[in-house]
Protein backbone atom coordinates (compact mmCIF):
# COMPACT_ATOMS: atom_id res chain seq x y z
CA UNK A 1 0.00 0.00 0.00
CA UNK A 2 1.08 3.55 -0.62
CA UNK A 3 2.11 4.45 2.93
CA UNK A 4 4.36 1.40 3.31
CA UNK A 5 2.60 0.21 6.48
CA UNK A 6 0.98 -3.18 6.03
CA UNK A 7 -2.35 -3.79 7.78
CA UNK A 8 -3.42 -7.29 8.75
CA UNK A 9 -6.79 -8.60 9.85
CA UNK A 10 -5.65 -10.23 13.07
CA UNK A 11 -9.16 -11.06 14.26
CA UNK A 12 -12.53 -11.55 12.53
CA UNK A 13 -15.91 -12.79 13.74
CA UNK A 14 -19.61 -12.60 12.93
CA UNK A 15 -22.63 -13.30 15.10
CA UNK A 16 -25.57 -15.06 13.47
CA UNK A 17 -27.62 -12.74 11.23
CA UNK A 18 -31.33 -13.38 11.82
CA UNK A 19 -34.31 -12.00 13.72
CA UNK A 20 -33.50 -12.38 17.42
CA UNK A 21 -36.30 -13.64 19.60
CA UNK A 22 -34.17 -14.11 22.73
CA UNK A 23 -34.56 -10.63 24.28
CA UNK A 24 -30.93 -9.78 23.43
CA UNK A 25 -29.98 -6.25 22.28
CA UNK A 26 -27.64 -4.85 19.65
CA UNK A 27 -25.15 -4.10 22.43
CA UNK A 28 -25.06 -7.81 23.31
CA UNK A 29 -24.34 -8.73 19.68
CA UNK A 30 -21.59 -6.08 19.43
CA UNK A 31 -19.92 -7.51 22.58
CA UNK A 32 -20.17 -11.06 21.28
CA UNK A 33 -18.63 -10.26 17.87
CA UNK A 34 -15.85 -8.19 19.47
CA UNK A 35 -14.98 -10.84 22.06
CA UNK A 36 -14.72 -13.54 19.38
CA UNK A 37 -12.60 -11.35 17.08
CA UNK A 38 -10.31 -10.29 19.93
CA UNK A 39 -9.86 -13.92 21.01
CA UNK A 40 -8.89 -14.90 17.46
CA UNK A 41 -6.39 -12.00 17.25
CA UNK A 42 -4.43 -13.22 20.29
CA UNK A 43 -4.43 -9.65 21.59
CA UNK A 44 -5.65 -8.24 24.92
CA UNK A 45 -8.17 -5.46 25.54
CA UNK A 46 -5.33 -3.12 26.52
CA UNK A 47 -3.70 -3.57 23.10
CA UNK A 48 -6.58 -1.85 21.28
CA UNK A 49 -5.86 1.82 20.50
CA UNK A 50 -9.01 2.86 18.64
CA UNK A 51 -12.59 1.74 18.10
CA UNK A 52 -14.65 2.33 14.95
CA UNK A 53 -18.35 1.49 15.15
CA UNK A 54 -20.47 1.27 12.00
CA UNK A 55 -24.20 1.70 12.57
CA UNK A 56 -26.62 3.14 10.06
CA UNK A 57 -29.59 4.56 11.88
CA UNK A 58 -30.30 6.03 15.30
CA UNK A 59 -33.97 5.34 14.57
CA UNK A 60 -33.26 1.61 14.75
CA UNK A 61 -30.96 1.58 17.81
CA UNK A 62 -32.33 4.68 19.59
CA UNK A 63 -28.73 5.25 20.63
CA UNK A 64 -26.77 8.27 19.45
CA UNK A 65 -22.99 8.16 19.89
CA UNK A 66 -23.00 4.34 19.98
CA UNK A 67 -19.21 4.03 19.77
CA UNK A 68 -18.69 5.50 23.24
CA UNK A 69 -21.34 3.22 24.73
CA UNK A 70 -19.93 0.12 23.06
CA UNK A 71 -16.36 1.03 24.13
CA UNK A 72 -17.56 0.90 27.75
CA UNK A 73 -19.53 -2.29 27.18
CA UNK A 74 -16.55 -4.16 25.71
CA UNK A 75 -14.09 -2.86 28.28
CA UNK A 76 -11.82 -0.61 26.22
CA UNK A 77 -12.88 2.71 27.78
CA UNK A 78 -10.23 5.36 27.22
CA UNK A 79 -9.50 4.55 23.56
CA UNK A 80 -10.38 6.89 20.70
CA UNK A 81 -13.95 6.14 19.58
CA UNK A 82 -15.62 7.05 16.27
CA UNK A 83 -18.99 6.18 14.79
CA UNK A 84 -19.00 5.76 11.00
CA UNK A 85 -22.17 6.13 8.91
CA UNK A 86 -22.46 5.93 5.15
CA UNK A 87 -25.76 4.10 4.60
CA UNK A 88 -25.26 0.52 3.44
CA UNK A 89 -21.52 1.18 3.07
CA UNK A 90 -21.06 2.05 6.77
CA UNK A 91 -19.23 -1.17 7.71
CA UNK A 92 -16.72 -1.06 4.86
CA UNK A 93 -16.11 2.66 5.45
CA UNK A 94 -15.27 1.80 9.07
CA UNK A 95 -12.74 -0.80 7.83
CA UNK A 96 -11.23 1.92 5.62
CA UNK A 97 -11.04 4.45 8.46
CA UNK A 98 -9.29 1.92 10.71
CA UNK A 99 -6.89 0.95 7.91
CA UNK A 100 -5.86 4.56 7.32
CA UNK A 101 -5.53 5.17 11.08
CA UNK A 102 -3.02 2.33 11.34
CA UNK A 103 -1.17 3.54 8.24
CA UNK A 104 -0.92 7.00 9.81
CA UNK A 105 1.36 5.51 12.43
CA UNK A 106 -0.72 6.62 15.42
CA UNK A 107 -2.62 3.36 15.89
CA UNK A 108 -1.23 -0.17 16.19
CA UNK A 109 -4.42 -2.14 16.68
CA UNK A 110 -7.94 -0.92 15.84
CA UNK A 111 -11.22 -2.67 16.58
CA UNK A 112 -13.99 -2.32 14.01
CA UNK A 113 -17.52 -3.30 15.01
CA UNK A 114 -20.51 -3.19 12.69
CA UNK A 115 -23.94 -3.62 14.23
CA UNK A 116 -27.59 -2.88 13.52
CA UNK A 117 -30.94 -4.19 14.62
CA UNK A 118 -33.59 -4.79 11.98
CA UNK A 119 -36.11 -2.82 14.08
CA UNK A 120 -38.65 -5.42 13.03
CA UNK A 121 -41.04 -4.16 15.73
CA UNK A 122 -41.66 -1.01 13.64
CA UNK A 123 -44.32 -1.32 10.97
CA UNK A 124 -43.09 -1.91 7.44
CA UNK A 125 -44.26 1.50 6.16
CA UNK A 126 -42.22 3.26 8.85
CA UNK A 127 -39.13 1.21 8.01
CA UNK A 128 -39.61 1.90 4.30
CA UNK A 129 -39.93 5.63 5.03
CA UNK A 130 -36.82 5.71 7.21
CA UNK A 131 -34.78 3.91 4.56
CA UNK A 132 -36.09 6.24 1.84
CA UNK A 133 -34.30 9.07 3.66
CA UNK A 134 -30.96 7.40 2.92
CA UNK A 135 -31.44 8.70 -0.64
CA UNK A 136 -32.03 12.46 -1.23
CA UNK A 137 -34.69 13.06 1.44
CA UNK A 138 -35.98 16.19 -0.34
CA UNK A 139 -36.61 14.55 -3.68
CA UNK A 140 -36.74 10.74 -3.47
CA UNK A 141 -37.60 10.49 0.24
CA UNK A 142 -40.48 12.99 0.34
CA UNK A 143 -41.89 11.51 -2.88
CA UNK A 144 -42.27 8.21 -1.08
CA UNK A 145 -39.79 6.22 -3.14
CA UNK A 146 -38.64 2.94 -1.55
CA UNK A 147 -35.16 1.47 -1.89
CA UNK A 148 -36.64 -1.34 -3.99
CA UNK A 149 -38.17 1.17 -6.43
CA UNK A 150 -34.85 2.98 -6.93
CA UNK A 151 -32.90 -0.26 -7.36
CA UNK A 152 -35.56 -1.54 -9.80
CA UNK A 153 -35.31 1.59 -11.97
CA UNK A 154 -31.52 1.41 -11.95
CA UNK A 155 -31.57 -2.29 -12.85
CA UNK A 156 -33.95 -1.67 -15.76
CA UNK A 157 -31.37 0.64 -17.26
CA UNK A 158 -28.73 -2.09 -16.78
CA UNK A 159 -31.08 -4.65 -18.42
CA UNK A 160 -31.34 -2.54 -21.56
CA UNK A 161 -27.57 -2.66 -21.97
CA UNK A 162 -26.92 -6.27 -21.00
CA UNK A 163 -30.06 -8.23 -21.92
CA UNK A 164 -29.93 -10.34 -18.76
CA UNK A 165 -32.92 -12.70 -18.66
CA UNK A 166 -35.39 -13.37 -15.84
CA UNK A 167 -33.93 -16.85 -15.35
CA UNK A 168 -30.42 -15.41 -14.86
CA UNK A 169 -31.71 -12.81 -12.42
CA UNK A 170 -33.43 -15.56 -10.42
CA UNK A 171 -30.22 -17.65 -10.48
CA UNK A 172 -28.45 -15.02 -8.35
CA UNK A 173 -31.00 -15.33 -5.54
CA UNK A 174 -31.07 -19.11 -5.90
CA UNK A 175 -27.26 -19.45 -5.73
CA UNK A 176 -26.79 -17.08 -2.79
CA UNK A 177 -29.54 -18.68 -0.71
CA UNK A 178 -28.18 -22.15 -1.57
CA UNK A 179 -24.75 -21.03 -0.30
CA UNK A 180 -26.44 -19.73 2.85
CA UNK A 181 -27.83 -23.20 3.55
CA UNK A 182 -24.27 -24.23 4.49
CA UNK A 183 -23.63 -21.12 6.62
CA UNK A 184 -24.82 -21.67 10.20
CA UNK A 185 -24.87 -17.88 10.77
CA UNK A 186 -27.18 -17.20 7.81
CA UNK A 187 -30.66 -15.70 8.01
CA UNK A 188 -32.18 -17.15 4.83
CA UNK A 189 -30.58 -20.41 3.72
CA UNK A 190 -33.19 -21.75 1.27
CA UNK A 191 -33.65 -23.95 -1.77
CA UNK A 192 -35.58 -21.99 -4.38
CA UNK A 193 -36.67 -22.86 -7.91
CA UNK A 194 -36.82 -20.32 -10.73
CA UNK A 195 -40.61 -20.64 -10.67
CA UNK A 196 -40.79 -19.88 -6.95
CA UNK A 197 -38.80 -16.70 -7.52
CA UNK A 198 -40.96 -15.74 -10.53
CA UNK A 199 -44.16 -16.34 -8.58
CA UNK A 200 -43.18 -14.45 -5.42
CA UNK A 201 -45.02 -11.13 -4.86
CA UNK A 202 -44.06 -8.22 -7.11
CA UNK A 203 -42.53 -5.41 -5.03
CA UNK A 204 -41.21 -3.08 -7.76
CA UNK A 205 -40.92 -4.62 -11.22
CA UNK A 206 -38.83 -6.51 -12.08
CA UNK A 207 -38.04 -7.14 -8.41
CA UNK A 208 -40.11 -9.71 -6.57
CA UNK A 209 -39.92 -10.59 -2.89
CA UNK A 210 -37.31 -13.31 -3.44
CA UNK A 211 -35.00 -10.93 -5.36
CA UNK A 212 -34.74 -8.76 -2.21
CA UNK A 213 -32.44 -9.11 0.81
CA UNK A 214 -33.97 -9.24 4.30
CA UNK A 215 -33.33 -6.83 7.16
CA UNK A 216 -31.54 -8.74 9.90
CA UNK A 217 -30.29 -8.41 13.46
CA UNK A 218 -26.59 -8.99 13.92
CA UNK A 219 -23.02 -7.80 14.37
CA UNK A 220 -19.57 -8.41 12.94
CA UNK A 221 -16.13 -7.40 14.17
CA UNK A 222 -12.59 -7.21 12.87
CA UNK A 223 -9.35 -6.39 14.64
CA UNK A 224 -6.91 -4.61 12.31
CA UNK A 225 -3.23 -4.60 13.24
CA UNK A 226 0.08 -3.23 12.00
CA UNK A 227 1.81 -6.24 10.50
CA UNK A 228 4.95 -5.65 12.60
CA UNK A 229 2.86 -5.67 15.81
CA UNK A 230 0.77 -8.78 15.22
CA UNK A 231 1.17 -11.74 17.64
CA UNK A 232 3.59 -14.37 16.33
CA UNK A 233 0.86 -17.03 16.12
CA UNK A 234 -1.20 -14.81 13.79
CA UNK A 235 1.29 -14.46 10.94
CA UNK A 236 -1.11 -16.29 8.63
CA UNK A 237 -3.69 -13.48 8.94
CA UNK A 238 -4.77 -11.92 5.64
CA UNK A 239 -3.37 -8.52 4.63
CA UNK A 240 -5.35 -5.53 3.38
CA UNK A 241 -3.49 -4.58 0.19
CA UNK A 242 -5.73 -1.87 -1.23
CA UNK A 243 -8.80 0.13 -0.37
CA UNK A 244 -10.84 2.46 -2.54
CA UNK A 245 -13.81 4.71 -1.99
CA UNK A 246 -15.85 6.84 -4.38
CA UNK A 247 -19.22 8.54 -4.78
CA UNK A 248 -21.70 9.23 -7.57
CA UNK A 249 -24.43 11.82 -8.28
CA UNK A 250 -27.08 11.51 -5.54
CA UNK A 251 -29.94 11.58 -8.07
CA UNK A 252 -30.30 8.48 -10.24
CA UNK A 253 -31.63 10.70 -13.03
CA UNK A 254 -28.54 12.92 -12.98
CA UNK A 255 -26.29 9.99 -13.90
CA UNK A 256 -25.22 9.46 -17.49
CA UNK A 257 -26.17 5.77 -17.22
CA UNK A 258 -28.47 5.14 -14.22
CA UNK A 259 -27.78 1.41 -14.56
CA UNK A 260 -24.02 1.68 -14.18
CA UNK A 261 -22.48 1.73 -10.70
CA UNK A 262 -19.84 4.30 -11.60
CA UNK A 263 -18.76 4.91 -7.99
CA UNK A 264 -18.04 1.19 -7.63
CA UNK A 265 -15.94 1.19 -10.79
CA UNK A 266 -13.94 4.16 -9.52
CA UNK A 267 -13.52 2.67 -6.02
CA UNK A 268 -12.33 -0.61 -7.56
CA UNK A 269 -9.83 1.19 -9.81
CA UNK A 270 -8.46 3.04 -6.79
CA UNK A 271 -8.19 -0.13 -4.71
CA UNK A 272 -6.52 -2.05 -7.55
CA UNK A 273 -4.03 0.79 -8.16
CA UNK A 274 -3.10 0.76 -4.48
CA UNK A 275 -2.82 -3.05 -4.40
CA UNK A 276 -1.07 -3.19 -7.78
CA UNK A 277 -3.32 -5.98 -8.99
CA UNK A 278 -6.00 -6.26 -11.69
CA UNK A 279 -9.64 -7.40 -11.26
CA UNK A 280 -8.99 -10.69 -13.11
CA UNK A 281 -6.64 -11.75 -10.30
CA UNK A 282 -9.46 -11.78 -7.72
CA UNK A 283 -10.22 -15.39 -6.71
CA UNK A 284 -13.08 -14.90 -4.23
CA UNK A 285 -15.47 -12.01 -3.57
CA UNK A 286 -18.24 -10.86 -1.28
CA UNK A 287 -20.23 -8.26 -3.24
CA UNK A 288 -23.15 -6.04 -2.25
CA UNK A 289 -26.28 -7.90 -3.33
CA UNK A 290 -29.04 -5.90 -1.64
CA UNK A 291 -31.06 -7.05 -4.69
CA UNK A 292 -30.34 -9.88 -7.11
CA UNK A 293 -29.78 -7.45 -9.98
CA UNK A 294 -27.42 -5.33 -7.89
CA UNK A 295 -25.04 -8.31 -7.74
CA UNK A 296 -24.93 -8.40 -11.56
CA UNK A 297 -24.42 -4.62 -11.70
CA UNK A 298 -21.60 -5.03 -9.16
CA UNK A 299 -19.87 -7.79 -11.15
CA UNK A 300 -19.99 -5.48 -14.16
CA UNK A 301 -18.73 -2.36 -12.35
CA UNK A 302 -15.98 -4.26 -10.52
CA UNK A 303 -14.78 -5.69 -13.88
CA UNK A 304 -15.00 -9.24 -12.49
CA UNK A 305 -16.28 -10.39 -15.88
CA UNK A 306 -15.52 -9.60 -19.52
CA UNK A 307 -18.64 -11.44 -20.67
CA UNK A 308 -21.36 -11.45 -18.00
CA UNK A 309 -23.90 -13.68 -19.76
CA UNK A 310 -21.27 -16.29 -20.61
CA UNK A 311 -19.78 -16.23 -17.11
CA UNK A 312 -23.24 -16.76 -15.59
CA UNK A 313 -23.81 -19.64 -18.00
CA UNK A 314 -20.47 -21.31 -17.17
CA UNK A 315 -20.94 -20.73 -13.41
CA UNK A 316 -17.75 -18.74 -12.97
CA UNK A 317 -19.19 -17.25 -9.76
CA UNK A 318 -20.58 -20.49 -8.28
CA UNK A 319 -18.82 -22.11 -5.27
CA UNK A 320 -16.67 -24.29 -7.55
CA UNK A 321 -16.13 -21.58 -10.18
CA UNK A 322 -12.99 -19.53 -10.83
CA UNK A 323 -14.22 -16.62 -8.71
CA UNK A 324 -16.89 -17.67 -6.20
CA UNK A 325 -19.12 -14.76 -5.24
CA UNK A 326 -21.03 -14.49 -1.97
CA UNK A 327 -20.09 -17.88 -0.56
CA UNK A 328 -21.50 -16.57 2.73
CA UNK A 329 -24.90 -16.25 1.07
CA UNK A 330 -24.44 -12.50 0.64
CA UNK A 331 -27.08 -10.06 1.81
CA UNK A 332 -29.72 -12.15 0.03
CA UNK A 333 -28.90 -15.33 1.95
CA UNK A 334 -26.73 -14.53 4.95
CA UNK A 335 -28.82 -11.45 5.70
CA UNK A 336 -28.27 -7.74 6.19
CA UNK A 337 -27.84 -6.02 9.56
CA UNK A 338 -26.80 -2.83 7.76
CA UNK A 339 -23.88 -1.57 9.87
CA UNK A 340 -22.51 -5.11 10.17
CA UNK A 341 -22.65 -5.88 6.45
CA UNK A 342 -19.35 -4.41 5.26
CA UNK A 343 -17.44 -5.54 8.35
CA UNK A 344 -18.89 -9.04 7.94
CA UNK A 345 -17.95 -9.18 4.25
CA UNK A 346 -14.34 -8.25 5.02
CA UNK A 347 -14.23 -10.61 8.03
CA UNK A 348 -15.55 -13.46 5.86
CA UNK A 349 -13.00 -12.93 3.07
CA UNK A 350 -10.19 -12.65 5.65
CA UNK A 351 -11.23 -15.99 7.17
CA UNK A 352 -11.46 -17.61 3.71
CA UNK A 353 -7.94 -16.40 2.85
CA UNK A 354 -6.69 -17.99 6.08
CA UNK A 355 -8.50 -21.24 5.35
CA UNK A 356 -10.56 -20.78 8.51
CA UNK A 357 -14.04 -20.09 7.12
CA UNK A 358 -17.16 -22.25 7.58
CA UNK A 359 -15.83 -25.71 6.53
CA UNK A 360 -18.61 -26.47 4.03
CA UNK A 361 -17.98 -23.16 2.24
CA UNK A 362 -14.20 -22.78 2.62
CA UNK A 363 -12.55 -22.77 -0.86
CA UNK A 364 -10.43 -25.96 -1.14
CA UNK A 365 -7.67 -24.13 -2.98
CA UNK A 366 -7.22 -20.83 -1.23
CA UNK A 367 -7.01 -18.01 -3.77
CA UNK A 368 -4.29 -15.39 -3.40
CA UNK A 369 -6.59 -12.36 -3.58
CA UNK A 370 -10.08 -11.63 -2.23
CA UNK A 371 -12.46 -8.68 -2.50
CA UNK A 372 -15.13 -7.16 -0.26
CA UNK A 373 -17.49 -4.66 -1.90
CA UNK A 374 -20.11 -2.56 -0.12
CA UNK A 375 -22.18 0.46 -1.08
CA UNK A 376 -24.75 2.90 0.25
CA UNK A 377 -27.66 4.50 -1.62
CA UNK A 378 -28.04 3.10 -5.13
CA UNK A 379 -24.25 2.91 -5.20
CA UNK A 380 -24.01 6.58 -4.31
CA UNK A 381 -21.22 5.78 -1.82
CA UNK A 382 -18.93 2.88 -2.66
CA UNK A 383 -16.18 1.17 -0.63
CA UNK A 384 -13.98 -1.65 -1.93
CA UNK A 385 -11.36 -3.59 0.06
CA UNK A 386 -8.77 -5.95 -1.46
CA UNK A 387 -7.03 -8.59 0.64
CA UNK A 388 -4.16 -11.04 0.11
CA UNK A 389 -3.51 -14.31 1.84
CA UNK A 390 -0.35 -14.61 3.90
CA UNK A 391 2.65 -16.31 2.32
CA UNK A 392 2.58 -18.72 5.26
CA UNK A 393 -0.90 -20.05 4.34
CA UNK B 1 -39.10 -6.27 25.94
CA UNK B 2 -39.69 -2.62 26.90
CA UNK B 3 -42.34 -0.66 25.04
CA UNK B 4 -41.38 2.82 23.93
CA UNK B 5 -43.22 5.21 21.62
CA UNK B 6 -41.58 8.17 19.92
CA UNK B 7 -43.73 10.67 18.05
CA UNK B 8 -41.88 13.24 15.96
CA UNK B 9 -43.30 16.32 14.19
CA UNK B 10 -40.75 18.03 12.01
CA UNK B 11 -40.82 21.47 10.42
CA UNK B 12 -38.09 21.27 7.82
CA UNK B 13 -36.60 24.37 6.20
CA UNK B 14 -36.04 23.88 2.47
CA UNK B 15 -33.20 26.44 2.34
CA UNK B 16 -31.80 26.90 -1.16
CA UNK B 17 -34.43 24.46 -2.49
CA UNK B 18 -37.36 26.77 -1.60
CA UNK B 19 -38.24 27.82 -5.21
CA UNK B 20 -38.29 24.14 -6.16
CA UNK B 21 -40.47 23.01 -3.22
CA UNK B 22 -42.88 25.94 -3.65
CA UNK B 23 -43.15 25.06 -7.33
CA UNK B 24 -44.06 21.47 -6.55
CA UNK B 25 -46.87 22.47 -4.21
CA UNK B 26 -48.32 24.62 -7.05
CA UNK B 27 -47.71 22.07 -9.82
CA UNK B 28 -44.83 24.00 -11.41
CA UNK B 29 -41.55 22.27 -12.33
CA UNK B 30 -38.93 24.79 -11.22
CA UNK B 31 -35.45 23.81 -12.43
CA UNK B 32 -31.98 25.27 -11.94
CA UNK B 33 -30.11 26.51 -15.01
CA UNK B 34 -26.33 26.91 -14.76
CA UNK B 35 -25.06 30.39 -15.68
CA UNK B 36 -21.98 28.98 -17.45
CA UNK B 37 -23.02 25.89 -19.43
CA UNK B 38 -26.83 26.24 -19.21
CA UNK B 39 -27.19 22.66 -18.00
CA UNK B 40 -30.70 22.52 -16.57
CA UNK B 41 -31.26 20.20 -13.65
CA UNK B 42 -34.63 19.03 -12.35
CA UNK B 43 -34.62 18.33 -9.46
CA UNK B 44 -32.15 21.19 -9.06
CA UNK B 45 -28.50 20.46 -8.33
CA UNK B 46 -26.78 23.29 -6.48
CA UNK B 47 -23.32 22.86 -8.00
CA UNK B 48 -23.33 22.15 -11.74
CA UNK B 49 -21.21 19.33 -13.20
CA UNK B 50 -19.08 22.14 -14.73
CA UNK B 51 -18.35 23.44 -11.21
CA UNK B 52 -20.44 26.61 -11.44
CA UNK B 53 -22.60 27.53 -8.43
CA UNK B 54 -24.47 30.48 -9.89
CA UNK B 55 -27.52 30.15 -12.11
CA UNK B 56 -31.19 31.00 -12.39
CA UNK B 57 -34.47 29.35 -11.44
CA UNK B 58 -36.41 28.45 -14.57
CA UNK B 59 -39.97 27.11 -14.67
CA UNK B 60 -40.26 24.23 -17.15
CA UNK B 61 -43.41 23.41 -19.11
CA UNK B 62 -44.13 20.59 -16.64
CA UNK B 63 -44.50 17.79 -19.16
CA UNK B 64 -42.31 14.71 -18.97
CA UNK B 65 -41.42 11.50 -20.80
CA UNK B 66 -41.09 8.22 -18.91
CA UNK B 67 -37.73 6.48 -19.38
CA UNK B 68 -38.23 3.51 -17.03
CA UNK B 69 -41.42 2.38 -15.32
CA UNK B 70 -41.98 0.19 -12.26
CA UNK B 71 -44.97 -1.00 -10.28
CA UNK B 72 -45.74 -3.45 -7.48
CA UNK B 73 -46.49 -3.46 -3.76
CA UNK B 74 -44.28 -0.38 -3.29
CA UNK B 75 -46.42 1.67 -5.71
CA UNK B 76 -46.11 3.01 -9.22
CA UNK B 77 -43.00 5.06 -10.02
CA UNK B 78 -40.86 6.03 -12.99
CA UNK B 79 -37.61 7.59 -14.00
CA UNK B 80 -38.79 10.48 -16.17
CA UNK B 81 -37.27 13.41 -17.99
CA UNK B 82 -39.07 16.76 -17.96
CA UNK B 83 -39.16 18.76 -21.16
CA UNK B 84 -36.35 21.33 -21.06
CA UNK B 85 -34.31 19.48 -18.39
CA UNK B 86 -30.95 17.85 -19.03
CA UNK B 87 -31.37 15.44 -16.11
CA UNK B 88 -34.07 12.88 -15.33
CA UNK B 89 -35.88 12.36 -12.03
CA UNK B 90 -37.72 9.69 -10.09
CA UNK B 91 -41.46 10.46 -9.91
CA UNK B 92 -44.49 8.90 -8.29
CA UNK B 93 -47.16 8.17 -10.89
CA UNK B 94 -50.87 8.70 -10.88
CA UNK B 95 -53.35 8.21 -13.70
CA UNK B 96 -57.05 8.07 -14.28
CA UNK B 97 -57.34 4.34 -14.91
CA UNK B 98 -57.79 2.27 -11.77
CA UNK B 99 -55.23 -0.45 -12.44
CA UNK B 100 -51.46 -0.44 -12.78
CA UNK B 101 -50.01 -0.60 -16.26
CA UNK B 102 -48.59 -4.03 -16.99
CA UNK B 103 -44.83 -4.05 -16.72
CA UNK B 104 -42.74 -4.74 -19.80
CA UNK B 105 -39.12 -3.75 -20.18
CA UNK B 106 -38.56 -1.22 -22.93
CA UNK B 107 -42.19 -0.27 -23.49
CA UNK B 108 -42.38 2.59 -21.02
CA UNK B 109 -40.70 5.06 -23.37
CA UNK B 110 -44.13 5.80 -24.88
CA UNK B 111 -45.57 7.10 -21.61
CA UNK B 112 -45.86 10.84 -21.03
CA UNK B 113 -47.45 12.98 -18.36
CA UNK B 114 -47.47 16.28 -16.56
CA UNK B 115 -46.53 17.43 -13.07
CA UNK B 116 -49.34 17.25 -10.56
CA UNK B 117 -49.56 19.88 -7.82
CA UNK B 118 -48.82 18.23 -4.48
CA UNK B 119 -51.15 20.72 -2.79
CA UNK B 120 -49.10 20.64 0.42
CA UNK B 121 -45.78 21.89 1.67
CA UNK B 122 -44.40 18.36 1.31
CA UNK B 123 -42.20 18.32 -1.81
CA UNK B 124 -43.73 15.34 -3.57
CA UNK B 125 -42.84 14.73 -7.23
CA UNK B 126 -46.00 13.33 -8.80
CA UNK B 127 -46.52 12.83 -12.52
CA UNK B 128 -50.07 12.42 -13.84
CA UNK B 129 -49.83 10.13 -16.85
CA UNK B 130 -51.49 11.06 -20.11
CA UNK B 131 -53.91 8.50 -21.51
CA UNK B 132 -51.86 5.83 -23.28
CA UNK B 133 -51.32 6.67 -26.93
CA UNK B 134 -51.16 10.42 -26.41
CA UNK B 135 -47.74 11.95 -27.12
CA UNK B 136 -46.63 15.32 -25.86
ZN1 LIG C 1 -22.60 24.24 -15.71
Amino acid sequence: MSSGTRVKISGAALTPYNRRKDNSSFRDWACSAFNDALYKSGLEHRDIDALYVASESDFFTLQLNPASVIASDIGIEGVSTTRIEGGGASGQLAIHAATRAIQSGYVKHAAVIGVDPSASMLNSDTIKKLYSFSFDAWTDGMTGVSATVLYALSFQSFLQRTRVEEKQLASVAIQNRANALHNPNAHLGREHTVDEVKESPLIAAPYRRLHCSPLSDGAAAAILSRSDSIPSNRKNAATIIGIGGASDAMHLGAREDPGHFRAKETAMNRACAEARITPDQIGVAEVYDAYAGAQLQAIDALSLSDDLLNDLQTERFAPTGQCPINLSGGLLGQGAPTGATGVGQTASIALMLEGDYVPALQPRTIPRYGLADTHGGVCTTSAVTLMEKSVSV
Amino acid sequence: MSNYTLKLDYQLAPGWLQPYTEGLSQGRAVSWCCSTCERTSFPPVRTCTCGQTTGTWVALAGTARVIHYTCGQDGEFALAQFEGADTATVVKLCHNTATNLSYQVGTSANLTGSLQASGSAKPELVLRLDPIGKTS
